[in-house]
């Protein structure tokens, strides 16, 4: 009967991202999302629940207003949620809000499994999971594409560059998901309408063991060109040869 | 000691790694140290490919996988506390990466693009994708060592020296991490779900003849990807299957590579591979509205071109 | 003041949309070429709770307020307007009749299925010879018995073909004008009832509309709704709150036309640049996008006097002959946008142009509702 705690962070939507005249983000009218795969990681740890029984906690770290991203989350499943929030939370990067995770984890929350997204969709660095293990000192499993748990232990298929890994190791562990692993089923009204009446416990800043402080420092922020080359090559050999370099160049075959 | 150290779990990485690194520590006026994985052999030659330092790893035992080496790798760093650490971004690379820099306590930037040399020429000023590669961002690392992992391809490999000399460092064998590979699986190539493919070549209306498709499979083949076709292939001359049709009314495709095969570029059409990320185009007609949406085209007759093409990508495996 | 909707109806819109992007948008377009009811998603929306969402938890329902489920109704109808049609249908129009006009055991008997999903509503109102004109109706109810014989022909009955429960209207006592036509609840397959012809329609093909014919139709006098003579005002507060599903329903079309009018015009180049940067294109969609805000704006007013027992009869007529008329006009402007693409099947914007002329037609035409509002005017 797994403990899971299920990693989710509440993030711009990129679809209502603008350009500003001079290439930087118009961030005035956007909207939030629940990251995309922390869906497949609330939809992995639902699943292991109704699997295998046990209890399912949410947890995330954001600024206070983050409210509607703790509802999403919970109508997708989990039984209750963590909300380490402070109004400078915003904008974290991946070694503060790993840290920060770790503080609140190892000292409120009894867990044997702990499911995070591959990475998030703002900023997509995936450093939070691996980073939370390391700090809980915990396996870390990422890239998991099909997880389950044999005699206590984890089970996972990792999605690797030259195939799949079939890895085991024993709980307590910390697993990150690719989006094959599932598909997440569309929270229903009642679910959603649930999620407001769930328990949220809200952990200030000042709850922390201590202050952690960026290691990363964000120099700027432009809008990345998104019009596309426009190249020609001939048909001839040296156009094509012209080609598959380009295609080297780019990282898109090998 | 200061130094530029890289990592990278395979050879062609670790030569694009060293290749940087090498500008980086000329800069610096420091040394460069290369990771080494168990194969002692090479250690001279990634020296003259501009390493000072090997760096060797022992083997592991057949279970054992890369995040074993972890702790070795963490405890050198803080005996040796290099300024600058870049990872290869191959998927391990990503993890190990974020576990060695939450055991250093300091800042990694992942998937970086670009890597130069601040103002002062002490800091690195590294640039990275976000929002889905909507937005590029810019970070500084304050703390020692910076971190990067670097996707393949975004350096040059480095150009091999003979002559260089380096020194080799053991480094001790791994306690046993607590995860164990149970069995590895080859990639299986099967028919997959075309909107989660890597590569995708989709043929048009170009193609004359129902056995010329199997030109453009391949090319599929060639280049590692399914097959796609626009809306006529499929509904009109039922050469593929509806579910193979991009575009409107058709599927969405977001692969990293899009090739059209005799593919016009009808909007309806362009619309389902706007996600790509590089999008190519063989066409012989030069004012096909594809040129315009792709990235890098071919203007010629495909029959021509795409056994050429097929030819040079296989040269170059 | 307060513009901002709660937390909750943000949430009911964003799961909406997740499932129209999941089960809808892959179908629409199919759904509308062969006029297929989707019962598949029929059925995911009853499984998720979406049709019976305004109705007491008691009954079946999800107990939200009026606007979250007007919200709902637009959201799916940005998708599909059939769909969300069927949806505004059968909540808001027949399952809302017998809310609020059925007895404890109708409600208990057909809205808890109905609220479930279970059982799909209709609404027998129009007759071929009564559109607007009302009193031009023929259809009959005489009490024998126990029971009560129905007879007669009503047209253009939306769900028709695949309804579970019919509200079905007729003369009791015609010589009582106004006061003399009732409202029966008629369950499929009572005998004397049936489908008569299907119609193949221009627009929101994939919703089922057909003839109902009743000959000697039987149903228990329990199944009368609300009392003898009170059906016309059953049928008219039904429609006001069909009106503001309309309502919404133009309005997700019309959202719909303009995510596709800006996404099409940013990508298509003419002239060596994007169309959107043509003036007569952006005069096209800023209009677009007011219209489209000024309808949502009475839209939702019209949900929130509802939710706040306020009556709301005129602004839904308002809301509905403003949203349907934008949308027909804009939808037409995002066809035109297009251009010559827009005028061929597999661009969504002629879908939304036959859907949304269906708006200022069904369930009392523009001129109807100038006729209602006009009535509260010059009261």
């Amino acid at each position: 009967m797994p403990r899971i705690v299920v990693c989710f962070k509440w993030v711009i939507d990129e679809a209502y991202i603008r350009t500003g005249a001079s290439q930087e983000l118009d961030l005035e009218n956007v909207d939030y999302k629940l990251s995309d795969y922390d869906r497949n990681a609330i939809e992995e740890a639902v699943r292991l629940k109704e699997e295998y029984g046990g209890s399912l906690v949410g947890i995330t770290v954001g600024v206070p207003e983050a409210t509607k991203g703790i509802k999403d989350a919970l109508s997708r499943g989990p039984e209750k949620a963590y909300f380490i929030n402070d109004a400078s939370f915003d904008n974290l990067e991946p070694s503060q809000t790993a840290t920060i995770l770790a503080d609140v984890v190892s000292s409120q929350i009894e867990y044997d499994l702990i499911i995070c997204g591959e990475g998030s969709s703002d900023l997509y660095a995936q450093q939070v999971g691996p980073r939370l293990a390391e700090k809980l000192g915990i396996p870390c499993i990422s890239y998991v594409q099909k997880l389950g748990i044999e005699n206590g232990e984890i089970i996972a298929e990792r999605k690797m560059e030259e195939g799949v890994e079939v890895v085991a190791a024993p709980m307590p562990a910390l697993v990150t998901v690719v989006p094959d692993i599932n598909s997440p089923r569309v929270p229903g009204l009642k679910d959603t309408l649930m999620a407001s009446k769930k328990p949220v416990i809200s952990i200030t800043k000042d709850q922390l063991s201590q202050t952690y402080e960026p290691c990363l420092q964000t120099a700027g922020i432009l809008a990345a060109s998104m019009e596309r080359n426009c190249v020609k090559f001939g048909g001839e050999l040296e156009g094509i040869a012209g080609f598959v370099e380009s295609l080297l160049k780019e990282g898109v075959i090998s | 000691m200061a130094g530029v150290w890289v990592l990278a779990e395979n050879h062609r990485q670790t030569l694009e790694l060293l290749n940087i690194g090498r500008v980086l520590a000329s800069k610096l006026g420091t040394r460069l140290a290369a990771f080494l994985l168990h194969d002692r052999e090479m250690a001279q030659e990634y020296i003259e490919y501009g390493a000072d330092d090997i760096l060797l790893l022992p083997s592991l035992p057949e279970d054992q996988s890369l995040d074993a080496y972890i702790p070795v790798i963490a405890e050198e760093a803080q005996k040796q506390e290099p300024d600058i650490f870049l990872v290869a971004a191959t998927l391990r690379g990503k993890e190990i990466a974020a576990r060695i820099a939450s055991r250093l306590n300091t800042g990694l930037c992942s998937e970086c693009i670009s890597l130069t040399l601040d103002e002062s020429g002490k800091n690195l000023e590294m640039e990275r994708l976000m929002f889905g590669g909507a937005a590029a961002q810019k970070v500084t690392c304050r703390t020692r060592p910076q971190m990067a992992t670097v996707p393949p391809r975004t350096f040059e490999p480095a150009v091999k020296q003979s002559g260089r000399e380096g020194q080799i460092k053991e480094l001790p064998v791994p306690p046993a991490s607590a995860l164990r590979v149970l069995e590895k699986k080859a990639r299986a190539h099967e028919a997959s779900d075309i909107r989660e493919a890597r590569v995708v070549v989709c043929a048009g209306r170009g193609i004359e003849k129902q056995e010329d498709m199997a030109l453009v499979r391949e090319l599929a083949e060639a280049v590692g990807g399914e097959i796609a076709c626009t809306r006529p292939i499929s509904e009109e001359l039922h050469w593929l299957p509806e579910n193979l049709c991009i575009g409107l009314s058709g599927i969405n495709v977001k692969p990293d590579l899009y090739i059209g095969v005799g593919v016009s570029g009808q909007i309806q059409h362009v619309t389902g591979i706007r996600d790509a990320k590089v999008i190519c185009a063989i066409n012989n007609d030069e004012n096909a509205p594809i040129f315009e949406a792709a990235d890098y085209g071919i203007v010629g007759d495909l029959y021509e071109v795409v056994p050429k093409l097929i030819k040079e990508l296989k040269g170059e495996k | 003041m307060d513009f901002k909707l709660t937390e909750e109806q943000e949430l009911v819109r964003q799961n909406m949309r997740e499932f129209t992007e999941k089960y809808v948008d892959p179908i629409a377009a199919e759904i509308d070429e062969n006029s297929r009811y989707p019962a598949e998603v029929i059925e995911k929306l009853a499984e998720g709770g979406w049709l019976g969402m305004p109705f007491p938890q008691e009954y079946g329902g999800a107990g939200t307020d009026y606007l979250t489920y007007i919200i709902a109704v637009e959201e799916m109808s940005r998708s599909c307007a059939s769909t969300g049609f069927t949806m505004s249908l059968h909540i808001g129009l027949v399952s809302g009749a017998i809310y609020n006009f059925g007895n404890e055991d109708q409600k208990k008997k057909f809205l808890v299925p109905m609220a479930k999903g279970q059982y799909m509503g209709a609404f027998a109102f129009t007759e071929p010879g009564a559109g607007t004109d009302v009193s031009a109706a023929t259809s009959t109810a005489v009490l024998d018995g126990d029971e009560y014989v129905i007879n007669g022909t009503k047209t253009f009955t939306s769900n028709g073909p695949v309804a579970d429960i019919y509200v079905a209207f007729a003369w009791t006592d015609k010589s009582k004008g106004r006061k003399g036509m009732s409202a029966f609840i008629v369950p499929k397959g009572t005998p004397g009832l049936r489908v008569g012809e299907h119609f193949k329609k221009m627009g929101l093909r994939s919703s089922q509309t057909s003839e109902m014919i009743f000959k000697d139709c039987r149903v228990p006098k329990e199944n009368l709704l609300g009392e003898e003579g009170q059906g016309l005002q059953i049928a008219m507060d039904s429609f006001d709150h069909g009106r503001i599903g309309i309502a919404a329903q133009a309005v997700g079309i019309t959202q719909a036309a303009l995510d596709e009018s800006i996404s099409y015009s940013k990508q298509r180049v003419q002239f060596g640049k994007p169309i959107a940067r043509q003036q007569a294109i952006q005069w096209m969609i800023a209009d677009m996008g007011t219209d489209l805000s000024a309808a949502r704006f009475l839209t939702y007013h019209a949900a929130w006097l509802k939710d706040q027992g306020k009556p709301f009869s005129k602004e839904a007529s308002m809301a509905k002959l403003f949203a349907a008329e934008m949308a027909a006009k804009h939808t037409s402007k995002a066809v035109q946008i297009h251009g010559g693409y827009g005028f061929c099947k597999g661009f969504k914007v002629e879908r939304l142009m036959r859907d949304a002329k269906f708006t200022e037609i069904g369930e009392g035409t523009s001129e109807a509702q100038r006729m209602v509002i006009a009535g509260n005017l010059l009261r």
